[in-house]
């Protein structure tokens, strides 16, 4: 790879907002108008969400937040992309109850009966985002950052 | 969030000068699920002042040339409703994470970082910039009385020249009649009032209080020396005032 190339890579290359709105709208049933108002932008396996307002030309290390990988397949979204978007989803979401919700917040994987398919999904609890989980085989197994978690030792206090 | 605390059973006290500020009654904040969860962000009381002074509004363009780790680039974000574009700039590339992680914690959509020497960030017609200036921290002290063994006049001094060369670059960023908040939690006039001085050929001062909170004027008179006298309206935010740490606020405009 010549030096130029990866350079270009590693740029923000803006997209289409309605190439984001649709993979969300597919996978977690979004309505495609809750992506309006934001700019889109890919840096090599990551897609980037920001405000929609004139950016001047700069060099930046980000742009808004990171909202999706697309590494692996499938396309993994971040959590906190989930926080903001993943409030209108209508499917591949799973509620958790409080005892639930304990073992998500620590990092845990636990058993659940969900009509979700297998893949990533919008936790909730209380009628908020917790974050992204992975739903694999009955199993519900946590996604969120590990500076987004609470220590297990906390398991037994009140959330 | 105010919901949730309750819930918790988790005491409060909210700021007589700033509604979203809140004093809470628990040992480690930081492990509050609300906090994980990104609805709160621990600070120090008195560091929530600079944004209220610079009074960022909705769909403006914002420059924090100090941004880690984020606790105002993201109180600004949040004053403007998550809508315009706050650059957050910060030259050290460790910090960048720490600034990363507070941003996308608290939901934040319109910053975008930026890893520039502040001194040559290099163009822009900003409205409003926030320069919160790295300081010899003598304000801090409550927090540890270890940050005043590192204290010194030569140290001040060295970091005057650099705290110079960011209020300039950034009153030449701003915008004809546009904001500039320069901010330290530090005492000593050679890192404040002495650096204000500098800028005040292109840019005057307006006052830096808040209604509800006490400060002081700032100094204009330094061992011998008259000062320009606008300094006065240079805000001095004292520990044993407010009961908060301690803070120098200055609000220019370009001219």
């Amino acid at each position: 790879m010549l030096p130029s190339s990866s350079r270009i890579r590693n740029v923000f290359e803006p997209l289409e907002n309605s190439e984001v709105a649709e993979l969300w709208n597919s996978r977690f049933g979004i309505p495609t108008h809750a992506f309006d108002g934001f700019r889109f932008y890919r840096k090599s396996n990551s897609i980037w969400v920001i405000s929609d307002s004139l950016i001047p030309k700069l060099s930046y290390e980000t742009l808004g937040m990171r909202m999706m990988n697309l590494k692996d397949r499938p396309w993994k979204p971040t959590t906190c992309a989930l926080q903001i978007f993943g409030r209108n989803a209508t499917k591949n979401l799973i509620h958790l109850d409080e005892a639930q919700a304990k073992i998500f917040l620590t990092g845990g994987s636990q058993p659940i009966e969900s009509v979700s398919e297998m893949g990533y999904v919008v936790v909730f609890y209380r009628g908020e985002v917790l974050g992204c989980g992975l739903y694999s085989h009955g199993k519900l197994i946590s996604q969120l950052p590990k500076e987004r978690r609470m220590e297990a030792s906390m398991q037994g206090e009140d959330i | 969030m105010l919901d949730h605390l309750n819930e918790e059973g988790i005491g409060y006290r909210i700021f007589e000068w700033y509604p979203l500020g809140l004093a809470l009654d628990v040992e480690r904040p930081g492990k509050l699920l609300s906090n994980l969860q990104g609805y709160m962000h621990i600070q120090e009381e008195v560091s929530m002042v600079p944004p209220l002074i610079l009074d960022p509004q909705p769909g403006e363009q914002i420059l924090d040339l100090c941004a880690s780790p984020g606790s105002k680039t993201t109180q600004i974000s949040q004053m403007m409703e998550n809508r315009g574009l706050v650059i957050a700039n910060e030259p050290s590339l460790s910090r960048i994470a720490p600034l990363r992680s507070n941003c996308e914690r608290l939901g934040v959509l319109n910053v975008a970082i930026t890893r520039y020497d502040g001194r040559l960030f290099p163009r822009g017609a900003f409205h409003r910039i926030l320069v919160d200036a790295p300081c010899s921290s003598e304000g801090r002290a409550r927090r540890g009385q270890s940050v005043l063994l590192r204290c010194s006049l030569k140290r001040s001094l060295d970091l005057q020249t650099l705290q110079i060369g960011l209020l300039k670059n950034a009153v030449r960023l701003v915008e004809p009649g546009g904001v500039v908040v320069y901010s330290t939690c530090t005492y000593a006039p050679e890192e404040n009032e002495l650096v204000v001085a500098e800028v005040l050929d292109e840019a005057h001062l307006e006052s830096a209080s808040i209604p509800g909170l006490k400060g002081c004027p700032g100094i204009t008179q330094w061992q011998g020396r008259e000062l320009n006298e606008d300094l006065a309206k240079c805000t001095r935010y004292y520990p044993h005032i407010n009961d908060t740490g301690g803070f120098f606020v200055a609000k220019l405009i370009k001219d």
